[in-house]
């Protein structure tokens, strides 16, 4: 028995998490019907003000608001299999480096909320941005919506793994994860509205945003790979 | 050699001591039961043996590896079946076996998954979901996932709960047929099967050591009289 | 092989800072008394916008609205550096525990947290008022303000996260994670809310040094702070060591 390579164990995990939703798809389903409610939410919250409000300078937040709840209700779901019958310790029992864990599931969890993301963003656009001719930088926001994407699932990958273990694993799950991504929030909001808006100086408000949005990415992303073994022997 | 050595190994944290300064020695192809009360540490004994949990002080060898220093290599050598079969129930049983077959790195996965479905018979049901399964069935696969690296010493953490009788038969003749040269150790609260599987008994209460011996120093009467002596409580 | 390994030495209570506890305690509040006179009696007034015609105060003819809500600065920036200094201490411990496993970090490191609530709790309170009197509003989504609002709420998910832990290994461990997740997230917060150009939030930047009346009386109150955040944290530790320590002597007992 020779002990397969990092990445090897790192494509076996990742691919028993995508087997895994092809057969139940309950994320992908429960996240993207959320994501219709959330937007429907808003269609009632903007009945009296749609046509008043600037949406394009609203829309890169309520985009936000969308996604960051949806992927909330994902990442509490993404330990729930692994903690039911164990499979945690049987995995933790094999010899593998426990960062292999964290890189595989929280990539599992970047792919999810893409795909969710692919479907809620154009139902988005359309219920609520076409009123107006679109910018011409509008696919501008893809960037963001990646950078925003992995920083979340980074760090929501390592705070679920926390919460799975407590009582109140999904509220305790938000009253982390909200105020811990807000500078991420913040930044990827600032950058998606200057690409939806794409006035004159669109580019000020969108590279210095992304940039601190990657810095912030890649720290964070350090810091949640370094302490993962602690978090999840405990 | 011996397949397990431990020396003075104490899990604490702060004040509270759940293994207190265990030490005992098991030859290869032993089978261990530990027997003690509710929080007597066995199974926190038993999680830091298969390295799930760090231990605070002394030391533990598996087959000549410490624990410490390369709890890795001390992984491979390892196998565990406890009360959750560590299964995932959306995949089949095959899909569950074949994962763990390619983390632990087994030569010809396929073939060995095959050969382990087939020891524990259930290889017409290995395209089903583990979902479907009866707990003895899902039970019995996780024999085989503990298997399927071929481990030195394998574990078993209240194997039994939740088992009906026919399904512990079954259970106890896959160990049976498992034993080989391979070395086990039990954890579970019932006295008169663990006593009757073991060739060597560990009575543990309040983290510490009681009683070690091997089996063939105890006959059954005593060993239960003891037992209820130095724990204090009838036997379970 | 038996290796070495080496003992930990880790804070008790009963060693030499319960001895300067009292001490530090009372000297932190004179020091903070005199402070609060000296900030009232002693600094200067600061000049605020022009007014449009002269006024006598006092005896003094002023040409320039007098801030008394400028006072406010003087416990502010004290109390909000001695909640980053409790943050950072509270960090350290969390970090010395994941490396050692030892109980009584997480005790430290627990204590030390709660004393950084305290006073970040001090410093959103004075420099709300800050804000009101200053800018005239409640609340503006200003960098300093935003960072600490952020602080704050992820102290409190801290203690939330505490609570609904149930192993004191465990539990340990995650706070120990999160506290360093939050000093790491903090200061990129403050960076971001900061660098990112807006277009609705000036960003404020305070005029000149401080004048060296001002800055004796803030670092009067600011030893003085310290001082007391220093008695409250080693005070609380004992507490909760002697607690922890009588929880171990009653499971002897029952033994």
């Amino acid at each position: 028995m020779n002990t397969p390579s990092t990445f090897r164990q790192y494509v076996t995990l990742l691919k028993k998490d995508l087997r895994q939703e092809f057969r139940t798809r309950e994320m992908l389903t429960s996240m993207g019907i959320y994501a219709l409610l959330v937007i429907i939410v808003y269609g009632a919250a903007l009945a009296l003000t749609a046509r008043g409000i600037d949406i394009a300078h609203m829309g890169g937040g309520l985009l936000w608001v969308l996604i960051v709840f949806t992927s909330l209700l994902g990442l509490g779901r993404s330990f729930a299999h692994e903690k039911e019958q164990g499979c945690l310790e049987g995995i933790l029992l094999v010899p593998l480096d426990r960062s292999v864990v964290y890189l595989a599931k929280a990539t599992a969890n970047i792919l999810f909320m893409l795909a969710v993301e692919v479907i809620a963003v154009p139902l988005f656009y359309f219920f609520f941005m076409t009123g107006e001719p679109a910018a011409p930088t509008l696919p501008a926001i893809v960037v963001p919506l990646l950078v925003g994407t992995v920083g979340m699932a980074g760090i929501g990958t390592m705070l679920s793994t926390i919460t799975i273990n407590t009582g109140s694993k999904d509220v305790l799950l938000a009253v982390l994860f909200i105020p811990i991504i807000y500078p991420l929030l913040y930044a990827c909001v600032t950058a998606t509205t200057a690409a939806i808006t794409g006035t004159e100086f669109w580019t000020d408000f969108y590279v210095m945003p992304l940039v601190l949005a990657c810095g912030y990415d890649i720290v964070m992303l350090l810091v949640c790979w370094v302490l993962y073994d602690f978090v999840v022997s405990a | 050699m011996n397949a397990v050595e431990v020396r003075g190994l104490t899990k604490a944290f702060g004040t509270r001591k759940a293994v207190d300064d265990v030490t005992f020695d098991l030859p290869e192809g032993a089978f261990l039961s530990i027997f003690g009360p509710n929080g007597a540490g066995k199974t926190t004994l038993l999680r830091v043996l298969s390295t799930l949990a760090r231990p605070s002080g002394g030391e533990a060898t598996i087959c000549g590896i410490d624990l410490r220093e390369d709890a890795d290599k001390a992984r491979g050598l390892i196998g565990m079946i406890s009360h959750s079969p560590m299964l995932y129930p959306d995949l089949t049983a095959e899909e569950n076996l074949m994962l763990y077959a390619e983390l632990y790195g087994v030569e010809n996965p396929r073939a060995r998954v095959g050969e382990l479905l087939d020891a524990v018979g259930l290889a017409h049901r290995r395209l089903d979901q583990v979902r479907t399964f009866s707990r003895g069935m899902t039970q019995r696969v996780s024999i085989a996932r503990a298997l399927v690296h071929d481990p030195r010493v394998v574990f078993l953490d209240e194997p039994y709960s939740g088992l009906d009788p026919h399904a512990v038969e079954i259970f106890d003749q896959l160990i049976q047929s498992a034993r080989e040269d391979r070395t086990f150790i039990m954890v579970s609260h019932d006295l008169a099967k663990g006593y009757g599987m073991c060739t060597h008994a560990l009575v543990m209460a309040r983290g510490r050591v009681v009683t070690f011996a091997p089996k063939d120093e105890l006959d059954f009467e005593s060993f239960a009289t003891l037992y209820r002596e130095t724990v204090g409580m009838g036997v379970a | 092989m038996e290796k070495a390994r080496k003992k930990v030495t880790a804070p008790e209570a009963g060693q030499w800072p319960d001895k300067v506890l009292l001490p530090a305690l009372v000297a932190g509040a004179v020091l903070t008394t005199v402070g609060f006179l000296m900030a009232f009696l002693y600094a200067a007034p600061v000049n605020g916008a022009a007014l449009s015609t002269p006024q006598l105060v006092g005896d003094n003819m002023v040409t320039n609205q007098q801030l008394l809500s400028q006072k406010i600065f003087y416990f502010h920036m004290p109390v909000a550096i001695v909640s980053f200094v409790a943050l950072i201490l509270a960090v350290y411990y969390g970090i010395r525990f994941l490396m050692t496993r030892e109980a009584r970090f997480d005790t430290c490191s627990r204590a030390a947290m709660e004393v950084a609530l305290l006073f970040v709790i001090f410093t959103m309170v004075t420099g709300d008022l800050w804000t009101r009197f200053e800018w005239g509003v409640w609340w503006t989504w200003e960098p300093r303000l935003t960072t600490y609002l952020i602080l704050m709420l992820i102290v409190i998910a801290y203690f939330v996260l505490r609570n609904a832990v149930d192993d004191p290994e465990r539990r340990a461990t995650y706070s120990g994670v999160i506290s360093i997740i939050a000093l790491v997230d903090v200061p990129i917060c403050f960076m971001i809310t900061r660098l990112i150009p807006s277009s609705i939030h000036p960003v404020v930047t305070r005029e000149g040094g401080m004048a060296p009346d001002m800055a004796l009386t803030v670092a009067l109150i600011m030893v003085g702070m310290l001082l007391v955040a220093f008695a409250l944290y080693r005070l609380r530790f004992r507490q909760l060591r002697l607690a922890e320590r009588m929880q171990a002597l009653k499971d002897q007992l029952e033994d």
